[in-house]
């Protein structure tokens, strides 16, 4: 939030840089064929790869808005703040949750809902900027968001060089308050992504990937005169960034954000819609070697007609999500990705005139599954309102140390300000021992 | 007979305009005052410094220094055949006059405010910010005064501009406090918001004691406005019917501040009266809010910091480094390079009227701006034996792209009819691409970096990439058919519209040989016009 800097797009003309799909493939696919790099550092080996399989992944699967916990994680049949939807029995006796999650009850044996978070923050962005970097905004202080900082943190227990294609950290959605890699530098920052379907931005060359080339080392022999003494630093630095930029373009790897390389069955058992395709894309990634995935949903903000819309946008995440976790244990996975659903608060009991909820971060829910987390439970309790929390009270830095705990990284770690000031992953709270045992 | 707003502001701008700058220090004189105070404090020989900028560097460094943007390659040409002893000394003085310098020092202030901004909602008061500030600057208005406005802002983000700082904190007190304190006196009293300072001397009383000037301002979002807008809210009644706490506080203020008890978080804590830390201001609870603000501002434009911090800023965004780095962590407690010549330029500026336009002429006036530059030294090297290569900022980036691609940014789709509305003002591909490009310029510059995506947007957006080509109505073409079939003459254009300089021989001989495997000629003069936008030289100010 601090950053001036939010998603990167060229604005000489409405549209964005994207390419159609099929010429993408093309590109890249040629590029791949030819086994066409620009030659200046080696390609990482296959040993660094697999020691990359080794470590762990995150998602974060985003609700931004604040969804209704009545709806979705706790409701209240019976009582006056219910509303509508009912409440259904999961794989797990005696856990119930909303009719409008069939397939997440289905697959409760592996969640860990937690039904007391408490908080203070009831605005949007400070909430947003509040569970994305377990912090409220500081004056002087960049901080990074979890997609960076577990990003970082990751990189260099395994210390990985960061000569690799993929950028460790992918955002699918808008998010404006999301964050990005603040004082840990451009290499943390977030690669952004609007739309699930497409390639990245500007992520084509504009030309044949034979005169792109041509073009790069026209390119590279006229930096010489200023390199030679007076921007030695700065054309080094340049060059760097354009090879590892033209790297990844003209990667194979570029081919993990092409979905159509999945079967249609596979495309699917995911469901319909953009966050479907969304959650597809992660675990793509993640097999790619992407360490920390954001995946946001928008629309939670349900100041009217609460009922109808989060049935809307519970159908919208319900499937894709049980479905990622499904595939991801398939794949041996789910061991090692830590899977974070939450938005920035949740909403009021008191239906409004509008038959909507208002914002209310007094006691709201979320889930995590998998990287040992152990599910099939119910963290905390709320009262028979939903009004206030009566059982294990959990504040977003409890959440956050539990967070960076079952990743396996350690929050007292300090990050330095500009100004030398060093501030840890998470200073307050504590780790929620129920997660994991 | 009272006088309108606008004829008082009128009269006041004609009193304050710099008739001539007869009056007050010379800015040749204390040029060449401060080159001597850094070479006797820094024991400087001349062996250890770069050679002098050439005529075409000092050209570009100007133009984007004042201006914001490239010369023209006619400029250029212009420029380097006037053969005239003052050249430099009067293109200064012209670049000083163009309603773009206001515009452009405008738009670093608005990076400045705007990148520690609490929520996206701020950016409501980012256009009047810069339409204000520039007019302002342009009028000729001191700094002091400017900072004054600032500081005891009122009314609404969209009318007035100088409430930038409140809107940006949101109206809580602490943190405007604390804002004012770093961009006006480059002083950091912040850190001891919760406890004394680790290595300053300010107790964490001062720092709530600054606080004290503003518990009465609070910044509420307008009901029903579209576009959103965001009022500057006064609490100078007694606080009825409840003692106002968290959103509510800071939207509407509170008659005064307290204190935390850091053993009581809980409670509301001690409540404290106004006072500032440099001078020995002083007020009384239940003073007002216009009382208190005014006296703050009078006490705090006048101090030593705030011409420092001021000329420290500027001397670190001219020549590559400041006196202090950080350029807004100052105070007694940290050691300058060179003190005598930032006191020496800090004195000349306050005795010029904290007059911005003089600043610039005097710096750009030392032998230390124009010298060349080299990589950004190591602790053990010497300051100010060279300039550092500077990262254009994002407007500058901009406005040096459309003018090497010789496009109006009129004719951009998206501006004319101002842009579209989203989100929190008016989306044009100025403010999309500042987003992309643009950093905060209190950050150590060194720890600037750019990012891949903006590597990507620049090599492969489509519309640069169209720009760049050489079809009928491009610059390219115009130029490809105005030469013939001299393609040397093309080259050195290119060279003169993206790099302000003409091509060496080597860069000739390079380009020729690519030409001469090229297919066609125009297609080697589309990928070398592609190479100098996309170089380290084009986004950097050399």
């Amino acid at each position: 939030m601090n950053a001036w800097r939010r998603v990167t797009e060229i604005g000489l003309a409405r549209r964005g840089g994207i390419a159609s799909r099929r010429e993408f493939l093309r590109t890249t696919g040629a590029a791949a064929a030819a086994g066409a790099m620009i030659g200046w550092s080696d390609r990482v080996g296959l040993a660094a790869e697999t020691l990359r399989q080794q470590g762990k992944r995150c998602v974060l699967l985003w609700m931004q808005g604040g969804p209704s916990q009545f709806e979705t994680l706790d409701p209240k049949p019976g009582s006056r703040s219910a509303g509508e939807a009912g409440s259904i029995p999961t794989a797990v006796p005696g856990i119930h949750l909303s009719e409008n999650l069939p397939e997440l009850a289905a697959a409760m044996g592996d969640l860990a809902v937690i039904r007391s978070l408490t908080g203070k923050e009831g605005s949007h962005p400070r909430a947003q900027y509040l569970m994305h970097h377990g912090y409220l905004p500081m004056g002087g202080a960049n901080l990074p968001t979890l997609g960076a900082n577990v990003a970082e943190r990751m990189a260099s227990e395994q210390a990985l060089d960061a000569a690799r294609d993929l950028p460790s950290f992918v955002r699918i959605g808008r998010n404006p308050n999301g964050g990005g890699g603040g004082m840990l530098g451009v290499d943390f920052d977030p690669l952004s992504l609007d739309d699930p379907t497409q390639p990245p931005r500007n992520a084509k060359p504009a030309s044949s990937v034979a005169r792109y080339q041509r073009r790069l080392r026209l390119l590279d022999r006229l930096q010489s005169d200023f390199a030679a003494a007076e921007g030695t630093d700065v054309v080094a630095d340049h060059r760097k960034l354009v090879e590892s930029a033209s790297q990844m373009i003209l990667s194979e790897d570029m081919t993990a954000f092409d979905l159509e390389q999945e079967s249609q069955a596979m495309r699917d058992s995911y469901g319909e819609g953009k966050f479907a395709s969304g959650c597809l894309l992660a675990r793509r990634l993640l097999e790619s070697g992407v360490t920390f995935v954001e995946v946001t949903l928008n629309g939670w903000d349900t100041h009217d007609d609460v009922h109808s819309r989060t049935k809307d946008l519970t159908a919208q995440f319900d499937r894709p999500a049980a479905r990622l976790l499904a595939d991801l244990k398939d794949r041996g996975l789910l061991d090692s990705t830590l899977v974070i659903w939450m938005g920035e608060f949740g909403r009021t009991p008191k239906i409004n005139a509008r038959g909507g909820r208002d914002h209310f971060p007094k006691a709201f829910s979320a889930w995590l599954a998998g990287c040992g987390v152990r599910g099939g439970q119910v963290i905390g309790e709320t009262d028979e309102r939903g009004a206030a929390v009566i059982d294990r009270p959990i504040t977003p830095e409890d959440l956050f140390q539990s967070i960076y705990h079952t990743l396996g990284i350690d929050a007292e770690h300090e990050n330095l300000t500009s100004t030398g000031r060093p501030i840890k992953l998470m200073d307050k709270g504590a780790l929620i021992p129920e997660l994991l045992g | 007979m009272r006088l309108s707003a606008h004829l008082v502001f009128a009269i006041a701008t004609v009193l304050t305009a710099p008739s001539a700058w007869a009056e007050g220090p010379k800015p040749q004189a204390v040029a060449r005052q401060v080159d001597r105070l850094i070479a006797e404090d820094l024991d400087l020989s001349p062996g250890e410094l770069a050679p002098p900028i050439d005529d075409a560097i000092f050209l570009r460094r100007a133009h984007l220094d004042l201006v914001g943007v490239i010369p023209s390659p006619e400029e250029v040409r212009e420029f380097l055949t006037d053969e005239s002893p003052n050249k430099r000394r009067r293109l200064v003085n012209d670049l000083l006059q163009r309603p773009e310098y206001g515009v452009t020092q405008a738009r670093y202030w608005r990076d400045v405010i705007l990148s520690r901004r609490l929520e996206d909602r701020a950016l409501a008061v980012s256009d009047s910010l810069v339409r204000d500030l520039a007019g302002w600057i342009n009028a000729g208005e001191a700094w002091d005064a400017i900072a004054r406005r600032f500081i005891t802002a009122r009314g609404t983000a969209r009318t007035n501009g100088a409430t930038a700082i409140l809107v940006a904190q949101e109206g809580r007190t602490e943190e405007i406090a604390a804002e004012v304190s770093r961009v006006f006196l480059g002083v950091q009293i912040q850190c001891a918001q919760c406890h004394d300072h680790p290595w300053d001397d300010w107790k964490r009383e001062q720092f709530h004691e600054l606080a004290a000037f503003f518990p009465r301002v609070g910044v509420r979002p307008m009901r029903d406005e579209r576009p959103i807008d965001l009022q500057v809210n006064i609490a100078d009644r007694p606080d009825f019917p409840r003692f106002r706490k968290g959103a509510n506080l800071h939207r509407r203020g509170r008659p005064e501040h307290y204190m935390r008890d850091l053993e009581n978080p809980e409670e509301v804590g001690e409540r404290i009266e106004p006072r500032f830390f440099l001078t020995s201001l002083e007020m009384n609870a239940g003073t007002r809010d216009k009382a208190r603000r005014q006296a703050l501002a009078e006490d705090l434009t006048s101090s030593d910091w705030f011409a420092i911090a001021l000329v420290n800023r500027t001397w670190s965004e001219l020549v590559g480094e400041g006196f202090y780095e950080p350029v807004d962590d100052l105070g007694p407690e940290r050691e300058p390079v060179a003190p005598a010549a930032v006191a020496r330029l800090a004195e000349a500026f306050a005795d010029s009227g904290y007059d911005l336009r003089w600043l610039h002429r005097t710096i750009l006036s030392t032998e230390a701006y124009a010298r060349q530059s080299r990589p950004r030294r190591t602790p053990d090297e010497k300051p100010f034996t060279a300039t550092v290569v500077q990262p254009l900022r994002g407007d500058q980036m901009f406005d040096a792209l459309l003018a090497a691609i010789d496009v109006d940014e009129k004719r951009l789709r998206g501006v004319g009819a101002g842009g579209r509305q989203r989100g929190y003002g008016i989306v044009t591909p100025r403010l999309l691409f500042t987003q992309a490009f643009g950093f905060d310029p209190s950050e150590p510059r060194a720890t600037v970096q750019a990012t891949i995506p903006q590597a990507l947007a620049r090599m492969n957006t489509p519309q640069l990439n169209q720009a760049v080509r050489a079809l009928p109505t491009t610059m390219l073409d115009r130029t490809m058919r105005r030469n013939g079939r001299d393609t040397e003459a093309t080259v050195r254009e290119l060279y003169l519209r993206t790099l302000s300089r003409e091509p060496s021989d080597a860069e000739l001989a390079t380009v020729n040989e690519y030409t001469e495997d090229a297919i066609w000629r125009g297609a080697a003069m589309e990928d070398l016009l592609w190479a100098l936008i996309n170089s380290a030289e084009f986004s950097h100010r050399r």
